[in-house]
């Protein structure tokens, strides 16, 4: 068969959960919209596969919180399917044979830090507060396109006006925390509020998640507000997990985008954007399909969009030095178990619910720290830290009858490793290594495994497109936030190409199961739709 | 009936001389109490062996703000700025050296030998390094805005910081914005291949902080030191008779101008009435009275120790106790019976005349910074080295010769023991690794004086060890120093003014806080 000529308003690269967003909310407007995905399976990072029979593991991102409710009610993603289940509390065990246990209850907190520092219990009361002041303040910059501060034009300068005029109305008390968290790092920060130790580390943990930074590196406190934002159901600072698994999310997000008309094809690879004086006209497919399209919106990262699908001499080549600047530098890894029992903890043992929740490897400030050391040299962690949930415990449908899955985010695996190392050669060992890190706080960890998948950063890229395997598509660091997201001068989804956008993580406001960029990047090309028009 | 002043400035550092000269020369009689036998805070020269003089700390200017070297007239009270054609020679284990000059040209000549790519962007990255620079420069010659009620003038300042900002241009514009949050790491990767070179220009971004050259926010510190020297590794800039001779011509300056200085007298505490600072006391029990106190010690000295903190609300000072001091640097000086035999310069003297550069690659200052982080001093140290006495030899009888060292890191707060257990391990350290690139040394060593974080913090008063007063960083930084709404030189005590490093712009030996202040301080003394 020739090559079929089709033609479409808009063609969105990756299927991913923003790509899928950002698709919904234009076949919504009425625009005939093809989404494209390389994958056999729709979500991008946020799938759920079988990977061994009866097994569903949420592979790669595996809760969810950040998921903006504008996105949630716009689509009616309930309707959909979308459930999202509780996950409740972290439990952080100690190698000294205690623990910190939190949990959404506040009065058990309250007692369980007590244990730990009486004054810490009392101020986590307060800091809790405060970080919901400091969310109220930044979420509406989330639901923002990014002012350029390079023009005079009047409607930018309003926008950094009524950031400026936020900023005033707020407390002088809340001014302080505020510029706090966007210069500080983590540990300066929480320093501030409380002395427990573990209590410290584990906070951090959020601090550096996804990020080349270490728990005392300026900016990581930051990236802790970015996931205190979390929203679920209205309330700040509650985690979930997807019924079914975090593929769920992406499943009823395509199926939102499907009712409202848009088109969606898997295991659709691109081949090249086609651009003529300066303007998109379309994709080819790796099979030599070519599809024409007025707009292209790319949901993959800026690596992927300007460098590999795109000829050198399309782009200025200041703005390719910029995207080549563009720091990536994936930093963690992956380990999902199958499990044929659940994991019994020293500290804490038997199936209590404790195992309900986030189980965090974060003994202390120092283990955190010496975890960053290993990775400034191109080491993975001799002690990574291990972010670990038991989804099976809160929705058994992911799992054969009886058999449990164990989720383990592992920091940090360093994408660049040290010159002779490669990350194929170092898979295994990395693999081992968590589970010798979860051996030494829950020793029955090895007697139970029945299946391993063990994902590096190199995995990543391979697989999911993550340049550099970065889980965000680009360092959360603060010179590459808001206005400076991805590329200084292109942060509000437009490029250099005409009707090429970008609606993915790299760019505002960034990385996490949050739809924010795939929405703001529909309704900035549906406003150049209709001022064209 | 105890004496009354209008002014008492507590320590004459060169902020405080600063100070006190502006103050004197508007007509004020402003009082300097100096706990040490002589003025000069940080920048001292002293004999610290018999014939040999030199920078004690400090061994370099800021280099000092233009304004403020023309106001005092410091040539006239004797001051003689030394400049070497070399800004800093870097040595590499591999027996190779980097030489940057103040020249341009002949800097990218020296790069050339290592790369042809970097030597052809050293310029660029001069070029846009100044640029910025003059921007920041122009802030830091600010008083940060009133966060809560910006003035006229406030609005004013940042009106015309936002003008210059936008003169910049787009591609400058960026930079600033991008820069700043940076490691100064990566921005240096930027440009340049040549890990020497990199580690040499990514040092002054780590200079006296507690920051590696991978921490985010250490590209700040660079840029706020080009601000005051656009040259990418900073220039050698010296004094005749060492860094003392500084302070020496401002206090000279200041006494002219009306300013009374007494040595030898410690200032105990700031007597507050009704939340007004009237006075302060002396240890032997004097009382000066005064309309306005102005301290020259860093804000936690003053604030949390000086004054009794029942004048301060409980906030003020828990933030206040939060504001960060970790000292990372020590002091080594050597009085040595000759010039060390340093590889790699072939008798190219000249080479050593400026500063010295001890950190061949990144990663060797970023594990420097590692063990510091754990409470070690580091046993493979960055260390910034000047020789004076190549450049003025009157520091040290014929032939021989002063060597001073800034070692980091020596973080304050020690893991195991105390810093007086330590002190002859660090300089043994230091030693050990000097001798790597110049073999001869321990032989040479007459003498040497060591000073630890703890006598930086008991002998000069400055707490915690830390040089500038607190960190340079991007949440303690303009409108943020030492606190957000206190960056303005004021206190929550009326009366009551900082002019040191630890308010606005902080930062080395520029004399920028103590002239900011001065301007302050007098709108307020007029307002009266």
């Amino acid at each position: 068969m020739a090559a079929r000529k089709q033609t479409y308003d808009v063609v969105v690269i990756g299927g991913g959960h923003n790509g899928l967003v950002n698709a919904a909310y234009l076949a919504r407007a009425g625009k005939k919209v093809l989404v494209l995905e390389r994958r056999h399976v729709l979500g991008g990072a946020a799938c759920t596969e079988e990977v061994f029979p009866g097994f569903h593991f949420s592979v790669c991102s595996y809760v969810v919180s950040l998921l903006r409710p504008e996105i949630i009610r716009d689509l009616d993603l309930p309707r959909h399917g979308l459930e999202i289940l509780p996950l409740d509390g972290t439990f952080t065990p100690m190698p000294n044979g205690n623990y910190l246990w939190r949990v959404n209850d506040h009065g058990k907190t309250h007692r369980e830090i007590a244990r730990h520092s009486k004054i810490d219990a009392e101020a986590y009361d307060e800091f809790g507060k405060a970080m919901q002041a400091m969310c109220r303040f930044v979420k509406p910059i989330l639901s923002m396109v990014p002012p350029d501060p390079n023009t005079l034009s009047p409607r930018e300068l309003m926008k950094l006006l009524f950031i400026g005029r936020r900023f005033q109305g707020l407390s002088s008390e809340d001014k302080y925390n505020q510029v706090q968290l966007m210069t500080m790092s983590a540990i300066d920060f929480l320093d501030q509020w409380f002395e427990t130790d573990v209590l410290k580390a584990t906070m951090s943990a959020s601090g550096i998640i996804g990020t080349f930074l270490g728990v005392r590196s300026p900016g990581s406190a930051y990236v802790l507000l970015h996931h205190y934002m979390g929203e679920i159901d209205g309330a700040f600072r509650s985690w979930g997990f997807a019924r079914g698994g975090t593929g769920a999310i992406s499943n009823a997000i395509a199926d939102a985008a499907r009712e409202a008309g848009a088109e969606i094809r898997t295991q659709a690879p691109i081949a090249k954007i086609l651009v003529k004086n300066g303007k998109v006209r379309g994709v080819v497919l790796a099979d030599g399909d070519e599809i024409q399209a007025d707009v292209i919106s790319s949901s993959v990262d800026p690596r992927q969009t300007f460098v590999n699908l795109m000829e050198p001499g399309q782009l200025p080549g200041e703005f390719l030095e910029e995207v080549r600047r563009y720091k990536f530098r994936g930093s963690s890894g992956k380990v999902n178990l199958a499990l044929d029992a659940l994991p019994n903890f020293k500290c804490l043992s038997g199936a209590g619910p404790h195992l309900r929740g986030a189980i965090s490897i974060s003994p202390s400030v120092e283990y955190m720290e010496r975890a960053y050391d290993d990775a400034k040299y191109g080491n993975f962690s001799r002690r990574p830290y291990v972010d670990m949930v038991i989804p099976t415990l809160t929705d058994p449908s992911v799992a054969p009858p009886g058999k449990h899955i164990l989720s383990c985010f592992v920091q940090y695996a360093p994408y660049k490793l040290r010159p002779g190392l490669n990350w194929d050669d170092l898979k295994e060992s990395f693999g081992n290594n968590v589970i010798d890190t979860i051996a030494e706080y829950a020793p029955n960890i090895k007697d139970i495994i029945l299946h391993k998948q063990v994902l590096t950063p190199l995995d990543l890229e391979r697989e999911w497109g993550l340049s550099e395997g970065n889980i965000f598509q680009g360092e959360l660091s603060l010179e590459q936030l808001f206005f400076l997201r991805p590329v200084p001068g292109y942060a509000r989804f437009r490029t250099p190409i005409r009707n090429l956008y970008l609606c993915g993580s790299a760019t505002h406001p960034g990385g996490g199961i949050m739809g924010a960029p795939g929405r703001l990047a529909a309704l900035e090309i549906l406003k150049d739709i209709k001022g064209a028009a | 009936m105890p004496a009354a002043r209008d002014v008492v400035i507590i320590g004459g550092g060169h902020n405080g001389l600063v100070t006190a000269f502006y103050l004197a020369k508007a007509g004020y009689k402003p009082l300097v109490l100096e706990r040490r036998p002589q003025p000069g805070g940080a920048a001292i020269t002293e004999e610290f062996h018999p014939g040999f003089r030199t920078s004690i700390l400090a061994h370099t200017a800021g280099p000092l703000r233009a304004d403020v070297v023309r106001d005092m007239r410091l040539e006239t009270h004797g001051l003689k700025l030394i400049s070497p054609h070399v800004a800093v020679a870097s040595f590499s284990p591999d027996g190779r050296v980097l030489i940057l000059y103040n020249d341009l040209k002949k800097s990218a000549e020296e790069i050339a030998k290592f790369s042809k790519k970097d030597a052809a962007r050293y310029p660029e990255f001069r070029q846009s390094l100044a640029k910025v620079g003059e921007v920041i420069g122009k802030a830091l010659a600010l008083t940060p805005p009133d966060i809560d009620q910006p003035s006229k003038h406030d609005l004013w300042g940042m009106l015309q910081t936002g003008r210059s900002i936008r003169r910049l241009g787009k591609k400058d514009m960026y930079r600033l914005l991008r820069w700043g949050p940076m490691a100064v790491a990566d921005l240096v990767s930027e440009y340049f291949d040549t890990e020497l070179l990199r580690a040499t220009l990514a040092a002054r971004g780590i200079f006296g902080t507690f920051l590696g050259p991978w921490s985010a926010g250490s590209s700040l510190v660079l840029l706020i030191r080009a601000a005051a020297d656009p040259h990418p590794a900073g220039l050698a800039s010296f004094a005749e008779g060492g860094i003392g001779a500084i302070t020496r011509a401002m206090a000279a300056a200041a006494e002219q101008a009306g300013a009374e200085i007494r040595a030898g007298v410690d200032v105990i505490e700031i007597s507050v009435g009704n939340g007004v600072a009237n006075g302060v006391v002396l240890s032997n029990g004097e009382e000066i009275h005064a309309q306005a106190i102005v301290s020259n010690a860093d804000p936690k000295r003053t604030l949390l120790k000086l004054v009794d903190p029942v004048h301060l609300t409980p906030t003020f000072v828990a933030k206040l106790e939060h504001y960060r001091m970790p000292g990372s640097v020590a002091k080594v000086n050597l009085a040595l019976s000759g010039l060390p035999n340093f590889l790699g310069i072939d008798g190219n003297i000249d080479a050593l005349k400026g500063r010295i550069h001890i950190g061949p690659e990144i990663d060797y200052l970023e594990r420097a910074f590692d063990e510091s982080k754990y409470g070690n001093f580091s046993r493979e140290p960055y260390l910034e080295i000047a020789i004076p006495s190549l450049t003025d030899p009157s520091l040290a009888p014929p032939n021989k010769h002063v060597m001073s060292i800034c070692m980091q890191y020596a973080p304050f707060r020690l893991r195991d023991g105390d810093w007086e257990s330590q002190r002859v391990a660090l300089g043994d350290t230091v030693v050990r690794i000097l001798a790597r690139y110049a073999p001869n040394l321990p032989e040479l060593i007459l003498h040497h004086q060591i000073i630890t974080p703890q006598d930086l913090e008991d002998v000069y008063g400055l707490t915690g060890g830390h040089i500038f007063h607190g960190e340079l960083s991007l949440d303690q930084f303009f409108t943020m120093r030492p606190l957000l709404d206190w960056a303005r030189y004021s206190t929550p005590i009326a009366n009551l003014f900082l002019c040191g490093s630890g308010t606005h712009p902080g930062a080395g030996l520029t004399g920028g806080s103590g002239a900011n202040a001065a301007r302050e301080i007098l709108k307020h003394l007029k307002s009266k």
